[in-house]
């Protein structure tokens, strides 16, 4: 992808969610009569966004030829990424319904093996970081902070 | 109410929290990759449940921590540990390589704690003054004041002014979302009751400075595992004499006045405030040349001005409630979780918590002299903690922190959504601090709009026939055409020498 065709997304994404903004606030009706009304500067945002969105549309098309031919490097770790962001996803999803003990466990343990390498991959370490960190946390907010964290269903 | 806040603050218990928050400050500090803003953020939802002193006076200690910690690494690798420390790295880099690590350290402990005096001083006489101007502001002055703070924090901030824009008006969006002041009619909540109250300032501050970045480090996992030679050092008191102590003092007063304003004037940042003492000290000095070869100097510049910031960030933020950087914007929502407004009026109705703050930030001044020369060789081992360990672990106490904040799992889900949110800004090279201004300001942005019109019965000539709100307009208006017109010379420049344009970094802490 080059640097013009990501401004120019970029600010198709931006129009759209201007336009969205305005959409979303036409129903809104005006209650006390002086005033402007709780839809008018959601509105305003709204189009200043789409606006914004727009000089950035016709700044990218207007960018000189050379600036085009410009691919972006993108040499980054696309699996570790990815693979980052599914994690979180699921340990997010399951901090609630297993509790945050199990959860996180298995989230460090999965997201420390992901982030190293085999020259510095000590599984048991790992394993005992994963386990103990959470059941300390988890204490620390239990009984000296006397704020509960998710319990789950395997109750603790 | 100095009393009162003296008691508060000098207990055990309120100077073990300072303590405690400038230790880890000065980890977060000087572990590249981490930051101060990461350290306010992850312990701000800890506060909540502490007396507001003490909830506060951990955040100070976090805040001086944070941005003094940076010299370690920026002397001993050569890597800046917070992007304030930039300019310290062109000196302490080269003092390291002759040897003199040891005197770089101590010198930069004790010119931080010096520009640290300085910002706090500043802070205790300037904003009572400021405080007593803004009592002649009304909702249309307000209303300009958040206009002035958005357009000059997204033309400073950011690589150009349309992304600068687009971050800011997106936190303005953002802001909109839940019930509206004054008639509280639910907008863009799409049938969510949760989202009745809008989202929730410490999650998106999580998501946005911390989980973004173990994203991106997963991104770039195999760099993670690199280990960069660390330079040995030899340290005895703080590395100058009493002779060099004096000389150096016209430089550490200009560099303090410099960081002072940088700090009061929003959206800039501590990178900039040294990067412009340390120029400002090299045009000064009888020897410019020996800058960048390893001379004090430059790092006494660097060290005093951006802890000044420091002081200087917190002028606007207590009069004004004005953040004028991203610790700041994080500070500001630790005040009003803890029930302080600030405002012209926070030195009546809070002014003990004023007082308490200012108690805070010279004892964790204080502490970070003595503790971090008496700890530098355990901070300079905490160097080598492995990141593919220590990332998980964040991502953990950010859930945490998410979590506690309201005591709810759609907070943490948040995190994420807000997390993704940032990663798409930074692959399309927006900035994430006019977001959380943006974000900040929202709020200050409709309700004084909407006051000021109902008072004027719809008239919008309110914000011109108002002498100061018309000000503030007019210096918005000024700030976003020179922005313009810099940028576009800038281009112009680089395209006659046939170079790539390089926009200003963003100008973050």
């Amino acid at each position: 992808m080059t640097n013009k065709m990501r401004d120019i997304l970029c600010s198709i994404i931006v129009i759209a969610f201007g336009a969205a903004m305005i959409y979303y606030v036409k129903d809104v009706r005006r209650v006390i009569r002086s005033d402007v009304g709780s839809a008018f500067v959601p509105t305003l945002i709204g189009w200043c966004i789409v606006i914004t969105g727009a000089c950035k549309f016709l700044y990218a098309i207007f960018t000189s030829l050379k600036e085009e031919s410009k691919k972006i490097e993108f040499n980054q770790d696309m699996f570790g990424g990815i693979a980052t962001i599914i994690l979180m996803v699921i340990y997010m999803y399951f901090f609630q319904s297993i509790g945050f003990v199990v959860a996180s466990a298995c989230y460090l343990f999965l997201q420390m093996l992901l982030l190293s390498e085999k020259s510095n991959r000590k599984i048991l370490l790992f394993a005992v970081i994963a386990v103990i960190l959470p059941i300390a946390v988890d204490a620390l907010f239990v009984y000296v902070i006397h704020m509960p964290l998710p319990v789950g269903v395997f109750g603790f | 109410m100095i009393a009162a806040a003296l008691a508060n603050v000098f207990n055990p218990v309120c100077l073990a929290l300072i303590w405690v928050g400038t230790v880890i400050g000065i980890i977060f500090g000087s572990v590249p990759g981490l930051s101060a803003t990461m350290a306010v953020v992850l312990f701000l939802p800890m506060t909540f449940s502490l007396e507001a002193t003490r909830g506060i006076a951990l955040l100070v200690g976090l805040y001086m921590g944070g941005i003094s910690g940076g010299l370690i690494s920026a002397i001993l690798l050569k890597i800046p540990g917070t992007p304030s420390s930039i300019s310290t790295v062109f000196d302490g880099g080269p003092m390291a390589e002759k040897g003199e690590a040891g005197r770089a350290l101590g010198v930069g402990i004790l010119y931080s704690f010096i520009g640290s005096i300085m910002g706090i001083l500043a802070l205790m006489f300037i904003s009572p003054m400021l405080a007593k101007v803004c009592l002649l502001f009304g909702p249309a002055e307000y209303f300009s004041v958040a206009v002035f703070s958005l357009t000059i924090i997204a033309a400073l901030s950011g690589k150009d002014l349309l992304n600068g824009l687009i971050a800011g008006l997106t936190g303005l969006a953002l802001s909109m979302v839940g019930m509206a002041p004054i008639d509280t009619k639910v907008r863009y909540t799409f049938g969510n009751y949760q989202l009745l109250n809008g989202f929730d300032i410490t999650v998106l501050l999580i998501g946005v400075f911390a989980v973004t970045d173990i994203i991106l480090a997963g991104f770039g996992r195999r760099t993670l595992a690199q280990r960069l030679e660390q330079k040995k050092y030899q340290l005895k008191g703080y590395g100058i004499s009493l002779v060099e102590f004096i000389q150096q003092i016209p430089n550490a007063i200009i560099s303090s006045i410099i960081g002072i304003i940088i700090g009061i004037l929003p959206g800039i940042g501590g990178s900039t405030a040294g990067l412009l003492a340390y120029t400002a000290e090299k045009s000064r000095s009888k020897y410019p040349e020996k800058f960048g070869t390893g001379i004090i100097d430059g790092v006494i510049a660097s060290e005093t001005s951006n802890n000044a910031v420091i002081g200087g960030s917190l002028v606007p933020l207590l009069c004004m409630g004005i953040p004028g950087n991203t610790v700041a914007a994080v500070f500001l929502g630790g005040l009003l979780v803890h029930g302080i407004n600030p405002g012209p009026l926070i030195f009546d109705k809070s002014g003990q918590y004023v007082y308490g703050i200012y108690f805070a930030l010279i004892v964790a001044s204080f502490f970070m002299l003595i503790f971090e020369r008496m700890g530098l060789r355990i901070f300079a081992k905490l160097l080598d903690i492995p990141k593919h360990i220590l990332l998980p672990i964040i991502m953990v106490m950010c859930c945490v922190g998410a979590y506690s904040s309201n005591s709810r799992v759609f907070d943490v889900q948040c995190v994420l959504f807000f997390a993704l949110l940032g990663l798409t800004f930074k692959c399309f090279k927006i900035p994430s601090t006019p977001l959380i201004i943006g974000f900040i300001l929202g709020s200050m942005f409709e309700e004084n709009l909407r006051m000021a019109l109902q008072a004027s019965h719809g008239n919008w000539m309110i914000f011109i026939t108002r002498p100061i709100s018309c000000s503030f307009l007019i210096i918005a208006v000024v700030f976003c055409a020179y922005t313009v017109i810099t940028n576009l010379k800038g281009r112009k420049k680089a395209e006659e020498e046939g170079k790539e344009y390089h926009e200003p970094e963003e100008g973050e802490l």
